[in-house]
This record gives structure tokens, C-alpha cells and sequence, in this order.
């Protein structure tokens, strides 16, 4: 919500998701995933390009189970990894 | 008989003003006017005492001026009056175009209402963002982007929510991924609804999610807790932006409401 009160300025408009809502994670299904995630930003003091790969798996989890709409991974902007499945620097 | 009156009325005038005084003429003038003008012959007796006492004011039947013109110069009287035309219509110009200001403004809101929804401006100017730009999109490697996260809760909802990071290094073309974590400590399923901030107001516009849990109604079951994704990119075209040269810090926000029966949250867009 923008609550900046300047007259002239630009307010946010907050725009809907392009593919929508996640749908919950009720059961915890891809959460070994998730961990597996957050471990790797830890460890990389939370630099997302180097942990790319975990959050591919995490969002393959949701595809399997019908978690996610299934979309081919080049639409989510992981064309590179599928190829070399190597970690970018 | 009035004739024969008259010429001594007519010195009786002249001698309280001499010929020569600027303002005289006019009232002398005026005066004598009755004299001069023999008055019709059927007033009668009337007419020739008042003539007699100085007071007589003939009758008349044309409209007179409201203001008395300045100029006595009957040359230069009718360039008065020209001016004096020409000034009331520059007048009614001029207050016509200030009742047209007043109206253009109240005018303009609906119309700027309607010229936005019809090109699509007002706020959200960004280049419609396709799928398969997310394919294409290569990643600006030089320019990395903190993105920090916050969370919010509204007062009368209890979950517990909080994001799962503090901060994310990114690159704008890179898509990334974050969590936050909610839980419900209540006993009674509750359902909750989310929005979003970004801040800095000008970098929202290239801050593309792909997937989130915003925006739509989210069940939580009694002392659930959950892992809420949000998917999301930085657009390539803000390494590009001049006014984005000195934005490398990037808050984004969520807040959760409690949603209620049959209450709808304003659908992003222009309302």
C-alpha cells in the first residue's frame, strides 16, 4: 500500500503475478527442497546466482505435484541451467 | 416671450463663470441648453417659471448614459465610447476564458480518467512483459541489486508471518526465488489475503513477479504453518534507466489482511 502523501510523485501500483498464486504448500511436499534452498543462500551469504540450481528443484517439486503449473523451464528463465546443469558464478 | 427672456438669463449665467474655465463649458452648457432650445410651445406657463428660476430640466425621452462620458469634444466623444465598447468586450473575453479555465479543470479529472484507461498510461507505464521475454531476457551480470524483504501482518490477524530471508543479492534479467513463512497459532482456520510494496516507488515498475501468494485468498488450518514462495525477476531494462543509476536497494513488502466474507480486494490495475 503507498502511502507516500506527495501530490505530484508517482504512486505504487501493485500489479497482479504474471502465472498467478503458489497454491499452499499444505502438506509440506517440496519442503526438503526448500531447505536445501535456504541452506545454499546461507552458505553463499544469500546470493541468488550461485543458487539457482536449488530453486530449479524447488520449483520442479511443485510441478511434479501439481503444486505449480507446468511450465517448461526456459519460461522461467532457467534456459541455461537445463542445458549445462552447472552452477553459474 | 421667451425669447425675450432668455438672453438675460443667459448673462446672468456667464457671469458666475467666465467663458474661459475648463469645466464650465459643460455645466454653463447645460444651463443654457433650455435657452437655446426653444422648448415647444405648448408647455406653456410651466415651463417658462422654472426657465425663470434657473432650475428647468427638459424632459427626455432618449435613455440617458449611466456615466458621464470624460470627453466634451464631440470628436473625441465618439473614440470614448469606442474604447468604452471595445473594453467591455475584451472584459467579456476575459471573464469568459476564466469561467472556461474553472471548467476545463473540473473537466479534467473524468478525462484524464478516461485517456488512461483508453492508452493504458497513469502510473504503471512499463512495456507489456510477455512470457517469452522471461526466455530471452539476458542477465545484466555488472549490476547487482539488494533485495531485502519485509513482512506485515494486520492488526487483526494473527498469523504469524515473516520472510524466511533478510536480503538477496540479484541481477536484474535473473530470475530468483524467496520464501516467506506463515503460521496460524489460532485454532480456527483463518483465511488471509496479501498485497504488496515496493520501494522505491520508481523501481516497482521493473519488479516482475511471476508467481507470489498475493492477491488471492490464502486458508491456513489451525496451527498450520507454511512455506509461501515468491517468484520473481528484475526487469534488464532497469540497468538501462537513468533514473535508476543510484538504486541498489530494493524492499519488497507484503502485508496480510484477514479476508472476509464477501469483501473483495481491489484488483490491481487502475481503479
Amino acid at each position: 500500500m503507498s502511502t507516500a502523501m506527495n501530490f505530484g510523485s508517482k504512486s505504487f501500483q501493485p500489479r497482479a503475478p504474471d502465472k498467478g498464486s503458489f497454491p499452499l504448500d499444505h502438506f509440506g511436499e517440496c519442503k526438503s527442497f526448500k531447505e536445501k534452498f535456504m541452506k545454499c543462500l546461507r552458505d553463499n551469504n544469500f546470493e541468488n546466482a550461485l543458487c539457482r540450481n536449488e530453486s530449479k528443484e524447488y520449483l520442479e517439486c511443485r510441478m511434479e505435484r501439481q503444486l505449480m503449473a507446468q511450465e517448461p523451464l526456459e519460461k522461467l528463465g532457467f534456459g541455461d541451467l537445463k542445458d549445462g546443469q552447472s552452477a553459474r558464478n | 416671450m421667451g425669447g425675450l427672456w432668455c438672453p438675460g438669463w443667459r448673462r446672468v449665467a456667464f457671469y458666475g463663470w467666465p467663458w474661459s474655465h475648463p469645466g464650465s463649458p459643460t455645466m454653463a452648457a447645460e444651463r443654457v441648453e433650455p435657452c437655446l432650445r426653444h422648448g415647444p410651445s405648448g408647455t406653456g406657463g410651466a415651463e417658462r417659471g422654472l426657465r425663470q428660476l434657473g432650475i428647468w430640466r427638459r424632459p427626455s425621452l432618449a435613455v440617458q448614459p449611466l456615466r458621464r462620458l470624460k470627453s466634451t469634444n464631440p470628436f473625441t466623444r465618439q473614440q470614448e465610447e469606442d474604447w468604452r465598447r471595445r473594453n467591455k468586450t475584451v472584459l467579456t473575453y476575459v471573464a469568459a476564458a476564466a469561467v472556461g479555465m474553472l471548467g476545463a479543470s473540473y473537466a479534467a479529472v473524468p478525462l484524464y480518467r478516461l485517456y488512461c484507461q483508453t492508452t493504458g498510461l497513469g502510473g504503471s507505464a512499463v512495456a507489456g512483459h510477455a512470457s517469452d521475454q522471461i526466455e530471452n531476457m539476458v542477465p545484466v551480470k555488472d549490476r547487482i541489486i539488494k533485495v531485502t524483504f519485509n513482512a506485515d501482518v494486520h492488526a487483526s490477524l494473527q498469523w504469524n508471518f515473516r520472510p524466511q530471508q533478510t536480503e538477496i543479492y540479484v541481477v536484474p534479467g535473473e530470475t530468483a526465488l524467496a520464501f516467506y513463512k506463515a503460521k496460524n497459532p489460532t485454532d480456527k482456520p483463518v483465511i488471509g489475503i496479501s498485497t504488496y510494496n515496493v520501494v522505491p516507488f520508481e523501481a516497482g515498475q521493473y519488479f516482475n513477479k511471476i508467481q507470489c501468494f498475493c492477491f488471492e485468498e490464502q486458508r491456513l488450518n489451525p496451527q498450520e504453518e507454511v512455506d509461501m514462495p515468491v517468484f520473481f525477476y528484475i526487469d534488464p531494462e532497469f540497468a538501462e534507466d537513468p533514473r535508476m543509476v543510484n538504486v541498489d536497494l530494493i524492499t519488497l513488502s507484503y502485508t496480510f489482511f484477514e479476508a472476509k466474507e464477501g469483501q473483495k480486494l481491489p484488483v490491481p490495475g487502475y481503479n
